[in-house]
């Protein structure tokens, strides 16, 4: 079996990958994140970085890239009232990845028990929110 | 009894601003942490207020070192997006100066980490030759440091005179092969300040996600260029070199045999391409949607994620740049270490903290 559904398939999610030129998407927001992340990890998938950007109902929606043997698998999750587990803890590349999305989107990252929530401390959280209402102005001038 | 002491932000080796606080006993390093970010500039931010063509100048600002790698990324994503394909003479364009851009980002490096390891006449050796690679750049682009090479479905400028860059790159991979490895790899004083110091494992460079040579010299086999090929990179042929040992004499290696690699590649790349286009149909508009695109930078994979709402403006520009995945392991190089090679294992990492602030 291909790689990247061996992991959906030990992911139980019902679903299928929907595939991309530039790689496989999967969108869902019944996934377990920590199961998620043990499974890339066993399966030697490496988490390139974390997108977060703000929906329309305020919460912020969050993709996990992946790289498996050159082929991006992207996993995308929701926050639910501005919290998500975080997954440091499993895989401790994701780290600073949270804390650059707690910096922009004020996303609380819960389960994390070693660093702090922030990479510079002197930044409040939250920079990026609201950023989608003056987006437009760019596009007039 | 134990004492910590701040180094940054503003650093003695590096003239970029991070802060590194080590904890020591005597003068072995027991601890670490780092504050990055002091320099934040909002580029993501401010991608999503211009257009697309604004937003390639714009994120070529992200650093003044891999700039053209940051535009190919971005005009690729963009490309992806609007699905424009791109011309076969302005693929081979963007691996030449991808690779000028590589050459000249480790000879940077070289001479930093001459300058560091107390070795000033290769100081001088390596930022001569830094000088050779941004006189080429010049030829091509008329500019030393953003090249402005990229738009939105091929290149700006053709390579008009192919045989006196070729000539400027043969030479520099002779200077390379004859200089600058035998001495890196010789000298008593540089194997002393290098070999089995900041030592990485390859566990931990797994771990961590860890990029580029960084990675590479863990034992870690990976290379965008070569797991995912991208622009004329799957019509070259190269070597990805790979050391084990994971200090920072493994970090030296691993770049000076990837100089001659981008020698190797940009000579190939002249005598494969073939006159034709470097532009294809004008750029018309980017549909609904979203993507990402990567390449692979000096210092490891670069990531581009673009989503469009149909608009003339980006409506999301995530940039990840590998100093930012390759920065937190710095914590575990200098654990064990003495005080005075941190600045030195630092800089083996060849951080950039412009790419990590952006």
């Amino acid at each position: 079996m291909d790689k990247g559904e061996e992991i959906l398939s030990r992911l139980s999610l019902g679903r299928s990958w929907e595939k991309r030129s530039d790689g496989w998407w999967l969108e869902t927001r019944d996934m377990d994140l920590e199961k998620m992340a043990h499974v890339m990890i066993e399966s030697k998938a490496r988490l390139v970085t974390m997108t977060a950007h703000e929906d329309s109902n305020g919460e912020v929606r969050i993709i996990y890239h992946w790289d498996l043997e050159g082929r991006m698998l992207n996993t995308v999750a929701m926050t639910d009232k501005g919290s998500i587990p975080s997954i440091a803890m499993v895989y401790p590349a994701s780290d600073w990845m949270e804390r650059e999305i707690h910096e922009y989107f004020a996303v609380q990252f819960y389960g994390r028990e070693s660093s702090p929530l922030y990479l510079n401390p002197g930044d409040s959280p939250g920079i990026f929110l609201g950023s989608a209402a003056d987006r437009k102005k760019g596009k007039e001038t | 009894m134990s004492f910590t002491i701040p180094i940054g932000p503003y650093h003695p080796a590096l003239e970029e601003p991070f802060k590194l606080e080590v904890t020591c006993q005597g003068d072995i390093v027991q601890d670490a942490a780092m504050h990055v970010k002091v320099n934040f500039r909002g580029v993501e931010w401010l991608a999503q207020r211009r257009n697309y063509s604004q937003a390639i100048a714009l994120v070529e600002r992200v650093c003044g070192i891999c700039s053209h790698l940051h535009t190919m990324t971005f005009c690729r994503a963009v490309e992806q997006l609007a699905g424009l394909s791109v011309p076969a003479r302005a693929q081979y364009i963007r691996v030449i100066i991808a690779e000028l851009e590589r050459l000249t980002s480790h000879a940077l490096w070289a001479g930093v980490a001459a300058e560091v390891i107390g070795f000033q006449t290769m100081f001088m050796t390596c930022f001569g030759l830094r000088e050779d690679l941004m006189d080429i750049l010049e030829i091509i682009s008329g500019n030393r440091v953003h090249y402005a090479m990229n738009c939105i479905g091929g290149v700006n400028r053709d390579i008009s005179n192919p045989e006196a860059v070729l000539e400027i790159v043969r030479s520099i991979r002779q200077k390379i092969e004859e200089k600058l490895i035998p001495i890196f790899t010789t000298d008593r004083t540089i194997r002393a300040r290098c070999i089995g110091i900041g030592v990485l494992t390859k566990e931990t460079a797994i771990n961590w996600g860890v990029v580029g040579p960084t990675a590479r010299a863990s034992g870690l086999t990976t290379d965008i260029r070569r797991s995912a090929p991208y622009a004329a990179y799957d019509q070259l042929e190269f070597k990805v070199p790979v050391e084990t040992s994971g200090d920072v004499f493994s970090r030296v290696v691993v770049r000076l045999l990837e100089m001659v690699e981008s020698c190797r590649m940009i000579e190939q790349a002249f005598k494969q391409m073939e006159p034709g286009p470097i532009r294809g149909p004008e750029f018309v508009e980017v549909p609904p949607g979203e993507t990402v695109a990567r390449s692979e930078a000096p210092r490891g994979e670069a990531f581009y994620y673009v989503a469009s709402d149909g608009s003339d403006v980006p409506m999301r520009v995530k940039i990840r740049t590998p100093t930012l995945v390759n920065m937190p392991v710095l914590k575990f190089m200098v654990l064990g270490a003495n005080l005075a090679d941190v600045p030195l294992i630092n800089a083996s990492i060849d951080p950039c903290y412009s790419c990590t602030s952006r």
